[in-house]
């Protein structure tokens, strides 16, 4: 067992915070702060990160004492503790990390051991592997493929159920039927644009059904009655 | 490991239903305490009268009572009573929040929301207690009732009898809520208001004194064939009554101190309404293209109606019967073996003992099955509401071995569903009149077992890979901005048959609550402690 698990990967770094304070704050303070801020679900900032299925960001303090005869031990710092499962490289994944939240991220991460030195992706990319950790159970929750795919699939499902419950009863319409069912399949092939990833999907990491997929099947069914009329 | 229960120690109908004696009459009354040692005087005044388990003719010398009595309680109420801080900490959750503070868990919403339940229920915790009467006639019903209030003069109005159950016609302020089994025909029957032989799989537990041949599809689910008594055990006693070992070999969650809980039960009541004009309608408008095109109306609408159920009216289950005709006879041969039995005159003791063993054998048929072989819901679809409310062994999904034992999902989840319908629907159009079920569940846990049904099994559909589709027939179906019902479920095709793949959709909310509580059962034993106010917990 290790980081990957097929075309997915499983990524834990621990990243430990500086010692000290600033304006009577102590740093782990300052960025549990800033954390909290942050916006839920597909307005995090981490749903704006490349292929990520699935992160998480947390802050270790210390280690649990389990109580005798385990020994009771302590962390020398605070950790910014980051996990995410996303697909492809290692490198890709952060450099897309750093091209779309990276000033978000600096905010809290200068306040991290030797951030200091982060200028560039390169540099994000060497800081964070220094403090990779082997992700040693890694179980993937979705399939392996690229996120677009994945959301495209999802959306195609959903729209697929809302187009047979509602051209359903053209089945029962003779000849004319079949016609009208013909043209509504036709309608739904180009409304859900097969081969564009991008547009329509799955919006990314909605709580949420998206009430709009039912809307616009229901619109083309509609339009098949009234181009019938 | 053979059980023996104290039968005289647990109230009665938890170790058997009534029905099983024939009281197809009931009324449930609801009481307010206002004060405690007036309350405790009368429940002291009333464990006298109170039913007990055992058989009914060993209780009464030699004759079934005219009349049962049974009561149980609400947090408020055995807070009110005065029972000590410490017991009253080690009550479970869910019985102390009681059924309104659940809503969101039981989906109690739009229509079924409290604020639209009967007025009795409205008050905050004010309902305390509840008696419930079964009769075998109506004189011998009143009869009951009348001793019952007239016992309440001596409490100078510190225990009173809630008014606020609704009535037929706009009527809202009636003392009790009655019950009484659909008369069709002339002839008390098992159904409910949409017309199903209702309450056939009742679980099985250990101790209850049951045969192996009643077992048979009753108990959990072995890896022997279904229709054999080595395919099914008996239920822990402790999944239904309180003090005994349950199905991961403990003692379930109870209140202290053990007298208390021991023997004891939690029930959950509600009233369900029942749309009967929304439900008449639907079915004949979704049937229409069902099936073959040369399929009558009747057959259409039979089928649809069994599809949703995952039985056809008369009680033969899907999984055994999955086609019209073969369904029809499992009806006629029933009919006529009850005709012999029940209501001719003019037949030997011959001929009664054949069709006694005819209806034995149609019984175990109505139960002997479990959905092997049936893994994409051809004869009974995957989201048929008894096949949800009890999967037996299906969530295995046909890997034998999946689990320890094929019910290993199912055997926590069990309820025992006691209780009768409500008012009358011989217009088979209406919606607004009084008509339903007073559903009455008695389990060890509520959240284990009738919340989870509830929530995950009727209102969901994930475990049965239905996604977030619901039970047809109970589930809290939605509407959309317009009002207008937007309730789907699909019928799983059946090749054999020439069934393809049917969907049902606009499909509206058939059943919705009208009101109900969580209570506890006390055992006799703690009923008469908890009258004398003697329960210490320490």
């Amino acid at each position: 067992m290790g980081n990957r698990f097929g075309n997915a990967y499983g990524l834990t770094v621990l990243i430990p915070i500086k010692h000290g304070t600033e304006d009577n704050r102590s740093y782990d303070k300052i960025i549990r702060d800033k954390l909290q801020q942050w916006p839920l679900d597909e307005q995090s900032p981490l749903s704006k990160v490349p292929n990520t299925y699935l992160s998480r960001v947390f802050l270790l303090n210390d280690v649990f004492y389990e109580g005798a005869p385990a020994i009771e031990e302590h962390l020398k710092n605070k950790y910014l503790v980051f996990s995410s499962n996303f697909f492809g490289e290692l490198d890709d994944y952060l450099t897309g990390m750093w091209n779309t939240i990276g000033d978000l991220l600096k905010e809290f991460l200068q306040h991290c051991v030797v951030f200091d030195k982060v200028n560039s992706s390169a540099d994000f990319v060497r800081y964070i592997k220094r403090c990779q950790i082997k992700t040693s159970l890694f179980f993937n929750g979705s399939t392996d493929k690229p996120l677009d795919e994945q959301l495209k699939a999802l959306y195609v499902k959903q729209a697929f159920i809302h187009f047979a419950y509602l051209s359903d009863h053209f089945r029962y319409e003779g000849e004319r039927g079949a016609i009208k069912l013909q043209d509504a399949f036709k309608r739904f092939v180009n409304l859900i644009d097969i081969k564009n990833f991008n547009v329509p999907s799955w919006p990314v990491a909605t709580q949420s059904i998206p009430a709009d997929i039912e809307l616009s099947v229901k619109a083309i069914i509609n339009n098949v009655k009234e181009a019938d009329k | 490991m053979n059980i023996t229960l104290d039968l005289h120690d647990i109230q009665g109908n938890i170790v058997f239903g009534y029905g099983r004696w024939g009281y197809p009459l009931s009324r449930y009354l609801l009481f307010k305490f206002n004060d405690g040692v007036k309350a405790r005087d009368f429940i002291s005044a009333l464990v006298p009268l109170v039913t007990s388990s055992a058989p009914l003719d060993k209780q009464n010398g030699g004759t079934p009572p005219p009349a049962t009595t049974n009561i149980a309680f609400t947090y408020a109420g055995l807070t009110s009573l005065g029972l000590p801080d410490a017991s009253m900490r080690s009550f479970p959750d869910d019985f102390r929040m009681g059924m309104k503070a659940r809503k969101d868990i039981l989906g109690d919403d739009g229509p079924s929301r409290p604020e639209k339940w009967d007025p009795v229920w409205k008050a905050h915790r004010s309902v305390h207690m509840l008696l419930t009467i079964n009769g075998q006639s109506q004189e011998e019903l009143d009869g009951r009732y009348q001793e019952i209030v007239g016992m309440l003069e001596n409490t100078d109005g510190d225990v009173e009898l809630l008014s606020g159950h609704r009535g037929v016609k706009g009527v809202n302020n009636l003392p009790y809520q009655s019950g009484n089994a659909i008369v069709l025909n002339g002839k008390p029957t098992a159904n409910e208001h949409f017309h199903y032989t209702d309450g056939i799989s009742d679980p099985v537990f250990k101790g209850q004194g049951r045969s192996a041949n009643e077992t048979i599809g009753a108990g959990k689910p072995t890896r022997e064939p279904a229709d054999t008594k080595a395919g099914w055990d008996a239920l822990e006693t402790g999944e239904f009554l309180l003090g005994h070992r349950d199905e991961t070999c403990e003692y379930p969650i109870a209140p202290e101190p053990r007298l208390l809980s021991y023997n004891g039960s939690f029930m959950v009541y509600r009233k369900l309404h029942q749309n009967v004009g929304k439900f008449t309608d639907y079915i004949q408008k979704a049937s229409a293209n069902y099936g073959r095109p040369d399929d009558s109306p009747e057959v259409k609408q039979e089928t649809i109606k069994a599809k949703f159920a995952g039985r056809w009216s008369n009680g033969a289950p899907l999984a055994t019967y999955p086609d019209y005709a073969s369904a029809m006879k499992f009806g006629q041969e029933w009919d006529n073996a009850a005709a012999t039995l029940f209501y001719q005159t003019d037949v030997s003791a011959e001929q009664k003992s054949a069709a006694r063993a005819k209806l034995e054998e149609l019984k175990i048929k109505r139960r002997a099955f479990d959905y092997d072989g049936d893994i994409k819901g051809a004869k009974c679809p995957l989201g048929a509401h008894t096949r949800r409310t009890n999967p037996r062994g299906s969530l295995e999904f046909d890997v034998t071995g999946a689990f320890n034992t094929p019910g290993a999902l199912v055997d926590r989840r069990r309820i025992l569903r006691r209780g009768l319908p409500y008012g009358e629907s011989s217009d088979r159009n209406d919606n607004d009149g009084e008509h339903g079920i007073i559903f009455m569940a008695i389990n060890s846990s509520i959240q284990r077992q009738f919340e989870f049904v509830q929530q995950q099994w009727v209102n969901y559909g994930n475990d049965f890979k239905l996604a977030n589709e619901k039970d047809a027939l109970l589930g809290n179906h939605a509407t959309d901005d317009q009002g207008n019902p937007i309730g789907r479920t699909v019928i799983n095709a059946n090749e054999t048959l020439e069934q393809p793949t049917y969907m049902c959709s606009g499909m509206p909310r058939f059943v919705e609550t009208r009101g109900g509580d969580y209570f506890f059962i006390p055992s006799m034993t703690a009923l008469r402690m908890i009258g004398e106010g003697i329960i210490d917990p320490t």
